[in-house]
C-alpha cells in the first residue's frame, strides 16, 4: 500500500503555520495620527489622555505617533500610502481628496462623526508686533503699501485656504464686487514676501526670523505665540470679519481594517468629542464644540462675525475649483502680482 | 544806540538758536532715515535667509521622499526613500571551457567552450515586506519541456511577515542540497558535487521559513518546509504532469556557535535536510562532474516491446550537511540518501518489477585563500582588486575536493544495463580561482573520475580526465 501524503493535510498544515504571524506579533497597539502644522501641542496632550483612558478602559497599552505638516501635503501624504489610522487635517476638502483618490475611506465619512467631524473649531486671526506699529486693524489695512504680510502657501497649507477665503469674504461682503474681491487679494498677496508650506512655517517666519508686520494665523496659533513663544512681543488683532474654521477628523478605512485597529482608532476620535478631549481641545485655544466647556472657555476667545465655508462659498468642493485648483484665481493673482 | 546794545544781540542770538533747531531736526530726520532704511534692508536680509532656510527644507524634504538610484558592486538598485520599494537588477555569465583527455574516443563528450550559465536577475520589493524575483537562463543547451521550462530559473515572491515567518511561492530551489542553495556565481568549483544530483533543483511549491538570532544566511537557527510538486533526482520542473501527490521538503541549519565569544567556532554550519513524497513518472540519470552519463536507468520510447523504468511511489532523501570557515580556510561537506521507489514499466526482463532503489553520494571540499580574504559560503570580496598599476592582484583562492556517487547494486540488472552503467564514481579535483574583484572571478579546475562497473563503454572503462576553465561576471 502506498504512503501517499495528502496535498489536503499539506493545504491544512500550511495554513495553520498562516495562522502564527498573528500569534508571533500580538504587541502594543500603535496609531498614526496624521495631522496639520499646529496641532503638534494640542495632539501630543490629547495622545497621552487618550492613552492613559484607554489603558484604563482595555488594559492595552497605545502609543500614538504624530505627523504635521501642511494639510494639502500632509493629504498627499496618505493618498501615496503613508499609513495614517486616523487624519485629523485642516479641512475637509483634503479629507475629500484621499476618500476620492485614495479610496481609502467613503465619501461620505463627514456625516460619521458629529458637528460634520469636527469636534473643534477655529477661526483666523491677526498676530502684529506689541503696540501694533503699522496700526493694523482690519483686512484691509494689510493691502496698504509698507505693511508685510506673513501667510502661508494656499496651495500646501490649509491654513492658509482659510486665510486666503477670509479675506476674500471680507471684501465681498464690503463690496459685493467679486472682481474687486480679487484685486484686493492680488494687493494683499504682493504685500507677502516669503509663502511657508504651512501654518507653523509661517509663525517660525514671523515669530522667530522676525520677519513681516503681521502675520495671517490660527486663532490658536496666535494665542499660543502671544501666551508661550513671546510673551509680551506680540498682540493679537480681530478682524471686523473672519471665517468659522472646522478642522475635520476620520478614521482612515483602509488602514485601520489592514492594521486591524478599527476600535481603537474610532475611539481615539470619539474621546475627542468627550468633556475630557474638549477640555484639551480649549486649553490648546481651540474652540469646543462642547456648550459646557465652551462656555467655560469664552472669554479666551474674541467674538468675531464668522463667515462659513458652506453658507458664503458653497462648500468646499466649490471653493476649491475657483480659488485654488490649476490655473483658478489664486494661480492668476499671485503669478501677475509677483 | 539802545538797538545797538539790546535787540541786534537778540537777534543775532535768536538766529543762531534757530540755525542750531533747524540743523537738529534735520539730523534727527536723516538719523530717523537712516534707522528706517536700515530697518528695510534687514528684513530684506531676514527674508532673503528665510527663503534659503525654505529652499533647504525643501530640498531636504524632496531627498526624503525622493528614489534613489545606485550602482555598485551588488548590482544596480532603483529604491523610494522609505525603502518599501525597490528594483534591483544583477545577474551574472559564465563562459566555460571544458577539456577531456581521450576525447577523441566515441561516446565521450567533445571538448568544448560553452556559456554555462547567462542569468539575468530582476529581485526587488513591493510594499516593504513582499520581494519578488525573477532569474533566467539563456546559457548553452537550456531549453524548455512540457514539464519545465528551463528559461525561467527563478519566478517567486516572498512575504516577510516576521524574520522568524515568511512564506515562499512560486518556482525555486527546494531547501534541501547545501550546495545548491549556494548560488552558482558563489560555487568553489566549476561544477557541483555529486550530492547535487540526488536532490531535487528548483519546483514549484510554497514554502514556511525564517531565522531565529540573525540574519539569514548567518542565523543561529534557520529553516524551511514547503510543498512542492516533486521532482525526480537533480530535476527541476514546473508543472506536475505524472501524478497528484506532492513532496514536503524541509531543512534545517544552524551556526550553533554563533553567539559563542570563539572566533574559530562562529562560522561553524550544521544542518539536515530532506525531502518525502510520492513520485511518479521519469526517473532520470547521473552524470560525472564533466556532465558526461555513467548511469541510465533502462528506457525505451515503446515500452510495450522493451524494458522501461519509471518512477513509482515514495521517494525520500535525507542530506546532513555542513560548512566550517575561519579566516581564509573553509571547509564544506555533505551526504545525501535518495531513495525511490521504481517500476520496470516495460516489456523484457523483470517486467512489472518494483523495488526501492537506494542512491548515496557525498562531497568534500576545502579551500584557502594564498591571499589572506575571510573565506565564506557567500561571494568573497578581494582585500586588493586587481589593479596592477597599483600593487593590486585580487584574491587568489585554492580548493581541493573528494566526493562519490554509489548506485544501489539492485539497480542491475532489472533496472539499469551493468555493461553501459557504472555503479559507482569516484572524484577528486583541484582547483585555482582567482577573484579579480567583487565581481569578475577566474577558475582553473581538474577533476578525475574513476567508475566502477559499466566497463563495456570507453568512457567508464578509462575514466574521465577533464579540465575545467570559467570567466566570470556577476553583478
Amino acid at each position: 500500500m502506498k504512503n501517499k501524503l495528502s496535498f489536503r493535510s499539506l493545504f491544512i498544515l500550511l495554513m495553520a503555520l498562516g495562522l502564527l504571524p498573528g500569534a508571533l506579533t500580538a504587541k502594543d497597539v500603535t496609531l498614526l495620527n496624521v495631522s496639520y502644522d499646529p496641532t503638534r501641542e494640542l495632539y501630543e496632550d490629547f495622545n497621552k489622555a487618550f492613552a492613559k483612558h484607554w489603558e484604563a478602559k482595555t488594559g492595552e497599552k497605545l502609543s500614538v505617533k504624530q505627523s504635521h505638516g501642511g494639510s494639502g501635503k500632509q493629504a498627499r501624504g496618505v493618498i501615496d500610502g503613508l499609513q495614517a489610522d486616523v487624519v485629523t487635517l485642516a479641512l475637509a476638502y483634503d479629507i475629500d481628496a484621499i476618500a476620492e483618490r485614495g479610496k481609502s475611506l467613503p465619501k461620505d465619512w463627514q456625516k460619521r462623526l458629529p458637528n460634520n467631524s469636527s469636534p473643534y473649531t477655529s477661526t483666523i486671526v491677526f498676530l502684529v508686533r506689541k503696540g501694533n506699529p503699522k496700526g493694523i486693524k482690519d483686512w484691509n489695512d494689510l493691502i496698504k503699501p509698507g505693511v508685510s504680510v506673513i501667510t502661508p502657501n494656499p496651495k500646501t497649507s490649509g491654513g492658509a485656504r482659510w486665510n486666503y477665503l477670509a479675506a476674500y469674504g471680507y471684501e465681498l461682503k464690503r463690496t459685493g464686487d467679486a472682481a474687486k474681491a480679487r484685486d484686493f487679494l492680488k494687493a494683499l498677496f504682493k504685500n507677502v514676501p516669503v509663502l511657508d508650506t504651512g501654518a507653523r512655517g509661517a509663525t517660525t517666519t514671523f515669530v522667530q526670523r522676525g520677519i513681516g508686520d503681521v502675520l495671517i494665523a490660527w486663532e490658536n496659533e496666535a494665542i499660543l505665540a502671544i501666551k508661550e513663544l513671546g510673551k509680551g512681543e506680540f498682540e493679537l488683532v480681530a478682524p471686523s470679519i473672519s471665517i468659522l474654521a472646522e478642522p475635520p477628523v476620520t478614521v482612515v478605512d483602509r488602514v485601520v481594517k489592514k492594521r486591524g485597529t478599527e476600535v481603537v482608532a474610532k475611539a481615539y476620535l470619539d474621546y475627542l468629542y468627550t468633556e475630557a478631549g474638549q477640555e484639551i481641545a480649549a486649553i490648546h485655544y481651540y474652540r469646543p464644540r462642547l456648550e459646557s466647556v465652551a462656555a467655560k472657555h469664552a472669554s479666551s476667545f474674541p467674538s468675531i462675525k464668522l463667515l462659513t465655508i458652506d453658507g458664503d462659498f458653497g462648500g468646499w468642493a466649490a471653493a476649491h475649483a475657483a480659488h485654488f485648483s490649476e490655473g483658478a484665481v489664486f494661480d492668476q493673482i499671485y503669478q501677475s502680482g509677483k | 544806540m539802545q538797538f545797538k546794545q539790546t535787540i541786534l544781540p537778540a537777534v543775532l542770538v535768536g538766529s543762531l538758536s534757530a540755525a542750531t533747531s533747524l540743523f537738529a531736526d534735520e539730523a534727527a530726520e536723516t538719523a530717523k532715515e537712516l534707522r528706517k532704511q536700515i530697518q528695510e534692508l534687514d528684513q530684506k536680509v531676514r527674508i532673503l535667509e528665510r527663503k534659503s532656510e525654505i529652499d533647504k527644507e525643501a530640498a531636504t524634504e524632496k531627498s526624503r521622499t525622493a528614489a534613489s538610484v545606485s550602482a555598485r558592486a551588488g548590482g544596480f538598485s532603483i529604491r523610494s526613500a522609505d525603502t518599501n520599494f525597490v528594483l534591483k537588477l544583477r545577474g551574472y555569465i559564465q563562459a566555460d571551457s571544458r577539456f577531456f583527455a581521450d576525447d577523441h574516443v566515441g561516446g565521450t563528450a567533445n571538448d568544448t567552450f560553452l556559456l554555462r550559465r547567462v542569468r539575468p536577475i530582476i529581485e526587488g520589493t513591493v510594499f516593504e515586506k513582499y520581494d519578488f524575483r525573477l532569474m533566467l537562463d539563456f546559457g548553452s543547451g537550456v531549453t524548455a519541456s512540457a514539464a519545465n521550462n528551463s528559461y525561467v530559473q527563478d519566478a517567486y515572491v516572498t512575504a516577510r511577515f516576521l524574520p522568524q515567518f515568511q512564506i515562499q511561492a512560486g518556482k525555486f530551489k527546494e531547501p534541501v542540497d547545501l550546495e545548491r542553495l549556494q548560488s552558482g556565481a558563489n560555487l568553489l568549483f566549476v561544477e557541483r558535487g555529486y550530492p547535487t544530483q540526488l536532490a531535487p533543483n528548483r519546483d514549484v511549491g510554497v514554502q514556511v521559513q525564517g531565522d531565529f538570532g540573525g540574519a539569514a544566511g548567518s542565523s543561529l537557527i534557520s529553516y524551511a518546509v514547503g510543498a512542492f510538486n516533486g521532482v525526480a533526482d537533480g530535476g527541476s520542473g514546473d508543472i506536475e504532469t505524472a501524478d497528484d501527490e506532492k513532496d514536503i521538503a524541509a531543512r534545517l541549519f544552524s551556526h550553533p556557535f554563533k553567539n559563542l565569544d570563539v572566533d574559530a567556532l562562529r562560522e561553524l554550519g550544521l544542518g539536515i535536510a530532506g525531502t518525502y513524497g510520492d513520485q511518479d513518472g521519469s526517473v532520470r540519470s547521473y552524470t560525472s562532474i564533466g556532465q558526461q552519463r555513467f548511469f541510465g536507468y533502462r528506457s525505451s520510447a515503446t515500452p510495450a516491446t522493451a524494458a522501461n523504468v519509471v518512477a513509482n511511489g515514495i521517494h525520500w532523501r535525507v542530506a546532513p550537511q555542513g560548512y566550517y570557515y575561519y579566516g581564509p580556510f573553509g571547509l564544506f561537506a555533505e551526504y545525501i540518501v535518495s531513495e525511490q521507489d521504481v517500476q520496470q514499466a516495460g516489456a523484457g526482463t523483470g517486467a512489472g518489477t518494483i523495488a526501492s532503489l537506494r542512491h548515496t553520494a557525498w562531497t568534500v571540499a576545502a579551500s584557502f585563500f594564498l591571499t589572506g580574504e575571510e573565506n565564506s559560503f557567500k561571494a568573497v570580496t578581494p582585500r586588493n582588486a586587481f589593479q596592477p598599476a597599483s600593487g593590486g592582484w585580487g584574491a587568489w583562492e585554492v580548493a581541493a575536493r573528494v566526493g562519490g556517487l554509489d548506485i544501489d547494486d539492485d539497480a542491475f540488472p532489472v533496472f539499469a544495463n551493468s555493461a553501459t552503467s557504472a555503479t559507482s564514481a569516484f572524484s577528486w579535483g583541484l582547483g585555482l580561482n582567482w577573484h579579480l574583484n567583487r565581481n569578475v572571478k577566474v577558475n582553473l579546475n581538474y577533476d578525475q573520475t574513476d567508475f566502477k562497473g559499466g566497463a563495456a563503454t570507453d568512457l567508464l572503462a578509462k575514466g574521465e580526465k577533464a579540465i575545467f576553465t570559467r570567466a566570470q561576471i556577476s553583478f
